[in-house]
């Protein structure tokens, strides 16, 4: 499968609705990407974890160290009320953004 | 905003554990890489291989940590980064910073200390409760005048509105008795209430005056200063309720002031209260001072009509007059001091200004290369606001440190003022010298704002132009950049014309002090000490004793050897003895009535061969004279009788008749204050009083003044013995402050035009470096080492010709100012110009030679190989 290349507003976007289900740490929501949109989406760690940090940075997401399941040391990320604010705002934008793609591609 | 709340806070903690969260950050990508290894195992693949294919999977694990500590990096992380590159950048040409450093430091410091003074001394309202309310009152016409105000009048003002009170106080100078010596201190009598008045008026010890104090059988009492205290009685702890000896009284001690507390004079000390309302019979000649509370409620043009009408109805003798009201300054300055000290002020603000452009142009010439640097990084990529906050931090970082070493200097300085200038300036203010917050911070903020001006401009020129544009020209490297010139040759103009201001003023202050200290005199004053004793009523209560007293005591002088001659006299050169102030007559039918002041002189004839005071007409005193027979001065006797022999004359001063025996050369008291150097005469000594002066004629083999001391003493157990000293040191006191003045000043002066000539040096040298190619291509095109050198020189010159210019017509303006400072020099005076030109020229010259040197060793062959 060919890497996709996408607006980072997408990244961030993936991001946000991953950690809405549920607080996690990178690797998961790397996974998690990946099955949801069955392996067409993939997010290389080198794109995550800054992003990761920016959002942090943004206030938009918070995260702390914990233990993980398996007993070892993992940052755990979980939205913020801002986040969440955030998401819904992008989220809209984004189905607006997609149905004008799909329109124009229809008509074409 | 709690959120930004959070971002500050997670920035912090980002900076202050920097470590725990790269430590984290491995962490966390450590567990990506586990959980990835540990996916492919449960995938089937083996342990070994999965881990190989995980960490290929993760690809570069460095650069992911780079990207987030780029995401993470705060505005604090950033200023901190540019902190650091401020100082390696500073270390990197230390010269350039040690002396921007050291420029600043020196200019905050100074001026820091001289506002301090100056403050203290000239400016702060006197350290009492509400002091605009305060006032010191005298009566006078509508022109003015100095009518103290009398005794009924005070009692009237008690009783009207105007005033929240009315008290009095006359300063004076007494004799303090302390184990057989004696020693001269400021004293004042004062009504009990000027405390209260004042306000805020806490004894150290024991308590203030009761009201009732002052009133005869009471009047026995005294507050001592701290000062006093201290000096004199060593800090005794007792000594509240026992007895001390004033002016031959003993007087109990009430209390200890402290010793900020200074009031009426500068150098009031001790105070006794009296009831001036009811004086007691021996005090009702004296005058004191009124000093005022205004009430509150009232304004001030009523409280003034009211006091008015008060003291024309409680004294007669007062219509036509009304009240005058001075303030209660911080100060009671004489009036060299009022001059000097704002001038100096002043001159230490141009200092300052010097130093300030100094630095601006020292980071300016710098110019050319740091816009290189900032073309460079701007097209590596850096921000363009992110080199400006680079150059910002940079210069804030050196204000920082000039401020710094500005707010040391100052402390010095204020330090080494409280230490040496006691006497002479610093108890001439009625507040402590503590140093001046206000101006620390004026001057901490403009050089400061200097520094950034010059620290930013070479970010905001460099990065304005296109990157790639702007190193190619660069690279190409011609002369400085337009901007540049224009600025850094700006500055030194401004530089030069404050040097030069600086320069002439100093000349003329230290040529007034040469000259005060070379005039005429009228009289041989070396090789002559003078003695002051005080021959108390008590142990010599008729003249009978004291001439005998005075007999001794010149028997015992007169057997130490190099004596010559001895001779008694009331009044000393130079300041005189009594001074007679009002309407002087002559006996011209229809001649003016005179108002000056006198000095006058009670001596026996041997007064005029020991000082050397040549005979113009007539004769000196017999034995047979009587008191009215007088030898005047030569100024007196032109005044009085203009174009005619003054001897076999007469003159009255009120209803005192006098007739001329003899005219004497005019003696001269050199001093600023043209008041102290008054007309002279000379009335028949009646022999001595309780204040006994003497004179000593030595020549060149005076003996030691304490042993002309310690033989006075052993004369007469009673007498006290105030003051013996040189009369060399009587006229030096009174070109003390014009010397530190001229002092100061030429300090001043000095490190503006050193300032100004290391500006030059600067630019120049730098000028030069950016040229050396052009230099090159011109000897190449056959220019002579000569013309080169002419070409950097006229850079130098045309600069120093415009400063001094602008610097010459300051100076015409500053010496008008300076006009009352100044001692038989003008500002037109042509000696002043040759000092000033020929050290400016000089300066200039000296700093101009060295970068036009180096301009002559550009050889063309190897700059052009360096193309």
């Amino acid at each position: 499968m060919p890497k996709t290349e996408y607006l980072q507003g997408a990244l961030d976007l993936l991001i946000l609705k991953t950690l809405a289900l549920a607080p996690n740490h990178g690797w998961g929501i790397q996974q998690r990407i990946k099955q949801v949109s069955r392996e067409t989406l993939s997010v290389s760690q080198g794109s995550l974890y800054p992003a990761l940090h920016r959002l942090e940075a943004a206030g938009l997401v918070a995260s702390e160290m914990a233990t993980s399941e398996n007993n070892r040391k993992a940052r755990i990320y979980r939205l913020t009320v801002r986040g969440r604010r955030r998401l819904e705002a992008e989220t809209a934008d984004w189905r607006q953004f997609s149905l004008a793609i799909r329109r124009l591609l229809e008509l074409a | 905003m709690p959120n930004l709340f959070n971002t500050i806070l997670t920035r912090v903690r980002g900076l202050r554990q920097r470590a725990r969260v790269s430590r984290e950050l491995d962490d966390e990508l450590r567990f990506h890489l586990e959980m990835e290894a540990q996916s492919h195992v449960e995938q089937g693949i083996a342990p070994e291989e999965a881990r190989r294919r995980a960490a290929r999977d993760l690809g570069g694990v460095d650069q992911t940590k780079e990207a987030i500590r780029d995401v993470r990096a705060s505005w604090v992380d950033s200023v901190w980064q540019d902190l650091r590159y401020a100082v390696r950048s500073l270390r990197r040409q230390p010269g350039v910073g040690v002396a921007a450093v050291g420029m600043l430091g020196l200019g905050i410091g100074i001026t820091t200390a001289m506002f301090t003074v100056v403050d203290s001394l000239v400016l702060r309202p006197a350290p009492f409760e509400r002091p605009d309310e305060l006032a010191f009152v005298y009566m006078g016409d509508d022109h003015g005048g100095g009518a103290v105000v009398a005794p009924a009048v005070l009692r009237a003002w008690r009783d009207i509105p105007a005033f929240a009170g009315v008290e009095s106080a006359l300063p004076e100078m007494a004799l303090v008795e302390l184990d057989g010596s004696v020693v001269v201190r400021g004293t004042a009598l004062v009504t009990p209430g000027l405390f209260d008045l004042l306000g805020g008026v806490r004894p150290v010890l024991g308590r203030i005056f009761e009201a009732s104090e002052g009133r005869a059988g009471s009047d026995d009492r005294v507050l001592l200063s701290e000062d006093v205290w201290r000096s004199l009685y060593h800090a005794d702890p007792h000594l509240v309720g026992r007895r001390v000896s004033v002016n031959g009284e003993s007087l109990v001690v009430v209390g200890i002031l402290p010793s900020e507390f200074r009031f009426p004079a500068w150098n009031t000390v001790i105070w006794r209260p009296i009831d001036f309302d009811a004086p007691a019979p021996s005090r009702v000649n004296e005058r004191p001072m009124a000093y005022v509370r205004f009430a509150r409620d009232v304004p001030r043009s009523d409280a003034l009509r009211l006091a008015t009408e008060a003291a024309r109805a409680a004294d007669g003798s007062n219509a036509g007059l009304r009240p005058w009201v001075e303030p209660l300054a911080g100060l009671v300055l004489d009036s060299y001091s009022q001059r000097a000290i704002p001038l100096l002020a002043g001159g230490v603000v141009l200092v300052f200004l010097v130093l300030c452009a100094n630095v601006s142009s020292l980071l300016l010439a710098r110019l050319t290369a740091r816009q290189r640097e900032f073309s460079m990084r701007s097209a590596l990529g850096a921000s363009r606001g992110r080199l400006i906050r680079q150059a910002f931090v940079e210069a804030a970082v050196l204000g920082a440190l000039g401020v710094a070493v500005g707010v040391s200097i100052g402390w010095l300085l204020v330090s080494v003022s409280r230490a040496l200038l006691p006497e002479a300036f610093l108890l001439r203010t009625l507040n402590p010298l503590n140093i001046d917050m206000r101006a620390l911070t004026a001057t901490s903020v403009a050089s400061i704002a200097a520094t950034l001006a010059a620290g930013v401009l070479p970010a905001l020129i460099g990065t304005r132009v296109n990157a790639g544009e702007s190193l190619r020209v660069i690279e190409r490297g011609g002369t400085e950049t337009r901007a540049a010139r224009t600025a850094t040759r700006g500055l030194l103009v401004a530089e030069i014309a404050l040097a030069c201001t600086l320069l002439v003023g100093a000349t003329l202050l230290v040529r007034s002090f040469i000259n005060l200290a070379g005039a005429d005199r009228g009289l041989d004053a070396t090789g002559v000490l003078t003695a002051t004793m005080s021959l108390p009523r008590r142990d010599f209560p008729d003249r009978i004793a004291r001439t005998a007293a005075a007999q001794l005591l010149e028997e015992q002088v007169r057997q130490l050897p190099g004596i010559h001659q001895v001779a008694w006299s009331y009044g000393l050169p130079p300041s005189g003895g009594a001074i007679s102030f009002g309407n002087w007559q002559s006996d011209v039918p229809g001649a003016p009535i005179l108002d000056m002041d006198v000095g006058r002189f009670s001596v026996g004839p041997e007064f005029f061969a020991l000082y050397g005071i040549p005979l113009v007409r007539g004769r000196v005193f017999e034995r047979s004279d009587s008191r009215s027979e007088v030898v005047v001065g030569e100024r007196l006797a032109a005044a009085l009788w203009p174009g005619l022999d003054p001897v076999g004359r007469s003159f009255s001063f009120g209803k005192e008749r006098f007739h001329v025996i003899g005219l004497v050369r005019e003696t001269h008291h050199p001093a600023l204050d043209a008041r102290l150097d008054r007309p002279e005469f000379y009335e028949p000594f009646s022999g001595v009083g309780g204040y006994a002066m003497m004179s000593i004629r030595c020549g060149v083999g005076c003996p030691d003044m304490a042993l002309v001391r310690r033989q006075l003493v052993r004369a007469h157990p009673a007498v006290r013995v105030v003051e013996v000293r040189a009369l060399e040191d009587a006229y030096f006191e009174q070109l003390a402050r014009p010397r530190a003045a001229a002092g100061l000043g030429f300090g001043f002066a000095g490190i503006a035009v050193l300032a100004a000539a290391g500006g030059l040096f600067s630019v120049l040298s730098y000028a030069v470096g950016r040229r050396r190619r052009e230099f090159g291509i011109r000897t190449a095109l056959g220019a002579t080492p000569g013309q080169i050198q002419r070409l950097v020189l006229h850079d130098g010159m045309v600069v120093a010709v415009i400063g001094i210019a602008i610097g010459t017509a300051a100076a015409w303006l500053l010496s008008r100012a300076l006009a009352s400072l100044q001692y038989g020099v003008s500002v037109s005076d042509p000696s002043t110009w040759a000092v000033v030109l020929g050290l400016l020229t000089v300066t200039i010259a000296a700093a101009s030679w060295h970068p036009a040197r180096e301009a002559t060793h550009a050889d063309p062959a190897r700059l052009l190989r360096e193309e």
